[in-house]
């Protein structure tokens, strides 16, 4: 049975209809049409499909649409400010060779803006233990722990 | 820069760059990238068209197996389901890289867990997997070929009962039984150099199943407007997949065109034509447009593109002065339940175990053989890291019998400048012994801080190809290259405007793509064996210097100069020491335009020629690698802890030096090699798949990401790159006599691990992943086997 239910995604309100057992994944992907948020894995393992709820990085894929009712979410298409301009992750991200096939980057941009709501200045220790949780095949992870840091490194009110 | 950048790519990170200096500029932000970091990018598994259906395979589920009964009926009558199809409802084309050894479904015999037997489109993932459950499969057990080994032993079950002699795709593949690619390396009299040696030396090695693990998924669409269907694929070669779904389907090629949207990594895990075909057959029989996205299991099982389990022997005779006198291998590669791409695949793992020594008597035997598992073939380097580590382990061993620094042997015996590979070929300026002297330094070799450090070096080859690409200059100054390379995510294609920028003088980020698809560009071979800088890069050099020579020509024009006195940079045509006479490359383009001329040009310049081989000529089966065109030589060392009481191993810095001819993209080159460490870590530590006992023997026991365990940023090695520039000859090799880059940076990783493992506890393990039990148990002999 269907339950009516509203999801605020990027400060926008979606009235669904949604199964019980509805991932919060594939309500964005599948009923609101946001698919920059990916699948990986389906089970919690890769990071692939990281969002937040409440400003909290979660899986989307292991996290019932139903439970992020009330809860403002945020995707990767969220994180650039409403005129278009990137945010700093996102330009970091680019300019330290941490993108490469794209696949990752939404989760891993979704971890690392977590990280850094919640600790401005990580050592790279830091960095990489929040990240665990977000695998990539391409990079090594070099070029995303330095595009992190180099954001965490910077001014705050800049961020 | 007023002009509009190519996709939206912003001008961060580029600022102060030189366009004049392609080989040495710091950063480039990729074309592609702005999409890539706002969710903008679609990949395959994002399209949706309307009407479409989801599409679910059914497999065969054993290794082995007769198909007694197969019963789609009911599964035509589930609510929702709108085609379900089995091999009898396909033509009877069977296909293969190497050999034409299977049909897209089962056909009578299942011969791997994976094995496709059919497959549901449904209006909803749901009803397509209440379909499959709806299907009547039952299998009659046949005996499973599980050891490679035993597989080529007289009398051995035959995964493929009988041969069809015109099945080979290729001459020159030799078969046998089991054996469906025996290849050899002759060099020098073999004998004559173990006669000549002090000392021989012995060792076995053995490598497990692993994955290639693109954190994309597989997924295909498919979408039929009349006889035509266009099909948008997460392939890495997108004209190898459209030749497949031709040949399966009995269909023209002229009628498939395949488009990539963005890829989400490949690795080789999504070379070759895999399951276009299949979902093109259901959209044609649900007269729909189809989708498929596979699951992480399906991903680890189904496709034929996984690294094949080894094993390799080694026989070495060396004199007391620490030069290798003769070396005598054998390596097995265990290609799984078809042949895919792994004959030629032995050729290249016969040169992996000769390695980049300058050994003068060789003799190497390479098998390739069928069993009941998940098909192998190409991923990254394949046969690479298994080989080089297997040759890598087996040489310290070497220099430590005649009591020689691992570092110090490796320089005696290395291949220089003049010297002959193991097929015959005459290497020129190469940086073999440079690489390794680099990478020593970087990691501080012989500093005797107390912790395990070790070494590898190899090489790997270049691969010349047909290749072909247009250009435009539009009236604005901006560039389109029409090319049908892909993208795989190393950012390849998006630098081909370094070169397009440099040659026509403007800014790279003013040049656009349309690639993949093979409507649009020419013939390409796709995002495999680290070849598209290496021939697309030629194509787009070629093309846009032909519309730079009619810019300057209309240039002089109007700068009333000489073409000679002319120089293109930053957007401008500029006089030489005038640099007030000046006129912007957009201008010219426009007042072609105004004149009716437009800036467009083609090119498909020649394919570099493979080295001369002429030792080779007495070697058997060396139908596609003779030799090593414009060979990568490169050398890693590792630095690592060892936990002696769990086995635990931290890889905690990884040096690495390459010599890829001239780097012409240093960012891009340097991501290559950062990835590819973090994926030789993992196979050399966590990365194998384990195969179930009893009941489940042959099928995979750890298909998922929680037991099959990637390096994570947490466990990733600090890294540090140094490259060593041998340019190649222009004509012999890539663009400005750069080398593939693509693969060889995981080749040589898991044989420095295993080196610095062994120098950290005193004990070899013969077998990767070198996990902690695997370790543990090493450690201490009392405590079980170390290995294979």
């Amino acid at each position: 049975m269907r339950h009516s239910v509203t999801l605020s995604v990027n400060g926008i309100d979606h009235p669904l209809e949604l199964e019980p057992d509805r991932s919060l994944l594939r309500a964005l992907r599948d009923d609101i049409g946001l698919t920059g948020t990916k699948e990986g894995c389906d089970d919690s393992e890769c990071g692939a499909c990281m969002v937040l709820v409440g400003g909290r990085p979660v899986n989307s894929c292991s996290y019932l649409a139903l439970q992020a009712a009330g809860r403002p979410v945020t995707t990767v298409e969220g994180l650039a400010g409403p005129n278009g301009d990137l945010h700093p992750l996102q330009r970091a991200f680019l300019a330290e060779g941490g993108v490469q096939c794209g696949f990752c980057t939404p989760g891993m941009l979704m971890s690392a803006a977590a990280l850094l709501e919640a600790n401005p200045s990580p050592t790279e220790h830091e960095v990489r233990q929040a990240l665990a949780g977000n695998l990539c095949r391409c990079t090594g992870y070099t070029g995303i722990v330095s595009a992190i840091l180099s954001v965490a490194g910077a001014d705050p009110d800049a961020r | 820069m007023g002009r509009v950048a190519a996709a939206g790519a912003t001008r961060e990170g580029v600022e102060g760059v030189d366009t004049r200096e392609v080989g040495r500029r710091a950063s480039f932000v990729r074309a592609d990238g702005v999409p890539k970091v706002t969710g903008q990018a679609r990949y395959a598994a994002d399209l949706r068209l309307p009407g479409m259906l989801e599409a679910r395979f059914l497999y065969g589920g054993t290794p082995h197996g007769r198909i007694a009964s197969l019963d789609v009926s009911a599964a035509r009558q589930v609510p929702g389901v709108l085609a379900v199809i089995t091999q009898a409802d396909l033509p009877p084309n069977r296909y293969g890289m190497c050999v034409k050894d299977r049909t897209l479904f089962a056909d009578d015999v299942v011969r791997y867990e994976g094995e496709i037997v059919a497959a549901v489109a449904a209006t909803s993932r749901e009803a397509a997997e209440a379909g499959l459950a709806a299907i009547r499969l039952e299998v009659e057990p046949l005996p499973a070929v599980l050891d490679p080994e035993e597989a080529l032993a007289e009398g051995a079950p035959l995964v493929h009962e009988s041969w069809s002699e015109d099945a080979s795709a290729y001459e020159g593949l030799v078969r046998n039984g089991n054996d469906c690619g025996y290849v050899t390396v002759v060099k020098g009299d073999v004998e004559a150099g173990f006669a000549d040696a002090d000392l021989v030396v012995e060792g076995r090695f053995v490598s497990d199943m692993a994955h290639a693990v693109p954190i994309e998924p597989h997924a295909v669409v498919a979408d039929w407007q009349g006889d035509r269907v266009t099909i948008w694929s997460s392939t890495q070669v997108p004209f190898i997949a459209r030749a497949g779904v031709a040949e399966t389907l009995g269909i023209p090629e002229g009628n498939v065109r395949i488009v990539v949207p963005h890829l989400g990594g490949g690795f080789g895990g999504k070379c070759d034509f895999h399951f276009e075909a299949h979902v093109a057959a259901l959209a044609r029989a649900a007269r729909r447009p189809v989708r498929l996205v596979f699951t992480r299991h399906e991903e680890f099982v189904v496709p034929d593109k996984v690294r094949h389990p080894m094993v390799m022997t080694f026989r070495t005779g060396v004199r007391r002065d620490g030069v290798m006198t003769a070396s005598r291998a054998r390596v097995i590669l265990d290609t799984g339940a078809y042949a895919s791409d792994s004959s030629m695949l032995t050729e290249v793992a016969t040169m992996m175990v000769a390695g980049p020594y300058r050994t003068p008597n060789l003799l190497v035997e390479g098998h390739t053989v069928y069993s009941n598992k998940t098909p192998c073939g190409s991923v990254r380097a394949p046969t690479g890291p298994e080989g080089c580590w297997g040759l890598e382990s087996h040489i310290d061993e070497v220099a430590a019998a005649v009591g020689m620094d691992p570092v110090e042997f490796r320089l005696l015996n290395l291949a220089d400048e003049g010297d002959t590979g193991p097929t015959g070929q005459v290497y020129r300026a190469i940086g073999a012994k440079e690489c390794l002297r680099q990478a020593a330094d970087l990691i501080g070799y012989g500093d005797g801080d107390g912790e395990g450090v070790g070494v590898a070096v190899g090489w790997w080859f270049s691969m010349p190809s047909a290749t072909g690409a247009h250009v435009k200059l539009n009236p604005d100054g901006s560039a389109v290259v029409v090319t049908g390379a892909q993208e795989n995510g190393s950012g390849a294609v998006m630098a081909l405007a370094l070169l397009v920028g440099e040659e026509l003088g403007i800014d790279p980020a003013g040049v656009s793509f349309v690639h993949q698809d093979t409507d649009a560009g020419p013939w390409d071979g796709g995002s495999a064996g680290s070849q598209t800088t290496f021939n697309v890069g030629r194509a787009v050099t070629a093309a846009a210097s032909g519309i730079r020579a009619r810019v300057l020509a209309r240039a002089a024009e109007m700068l009333e100069a000489s073409v000679d006195d002319l120089e293109l940079v930053e957007g401008e045509v500029r006089v030489k020491g005038a640099p007030e006479r000046r006129v912007t490359v957009a201008a010219v383009a426009q007042a072609a335009f105004d004149e009716g001329e437009q800036l467009i040009a083609s090119d498909s310049p020649p394919v570099p020629p493979m080295p001369d081989n002429v030792g080779g000529s007495a070697c058997v089966g060396r139908a596609v690698f003779p030799a090593f065109a414009a060979p990568a030589f490169f050398a890693q060392a590792a630095r690592v802890r060892v936990d002696g009481q769990t086995g635990v191993v931290r890889v905690t810095d990884v040096a690495a030096a390459h010599d890829f001819g001239r780097v012409l993209n240093p960012v891009g080159a340097r991501g290559q090699v950062e990835g590819g460490i973090a994926m030789g870590v993992g196979l050399a530590l966590s990365e194998g798949t384990v195969f179930g006992e009893g009941d489940r023997a042959g099928r995979q026991s750890n298909a998922d990401l929680l037991d099959y365990k990637l390096v994570t940023a947490a466990d990733a090695p600090t890294i540090s790159v140094s490259f060593v520039e041998r340019p190649v000859a222009e004509d012999e090799g890539g663009p400005r006599g750069s080398k593939g880059v693509g693969e060889p940076p995981c080749v040589p990783t898991a044989g420095a691990v295993a080196n610095a493992v062994a120098a950290a506890t005193g004990v070899r393990l013969r077998r990767i992943p070198m996990t902690p039990s695997r370790v543990w148990a090493a450690m201490d002999g009392s405590r079980g086997e170390a290995g294979g």
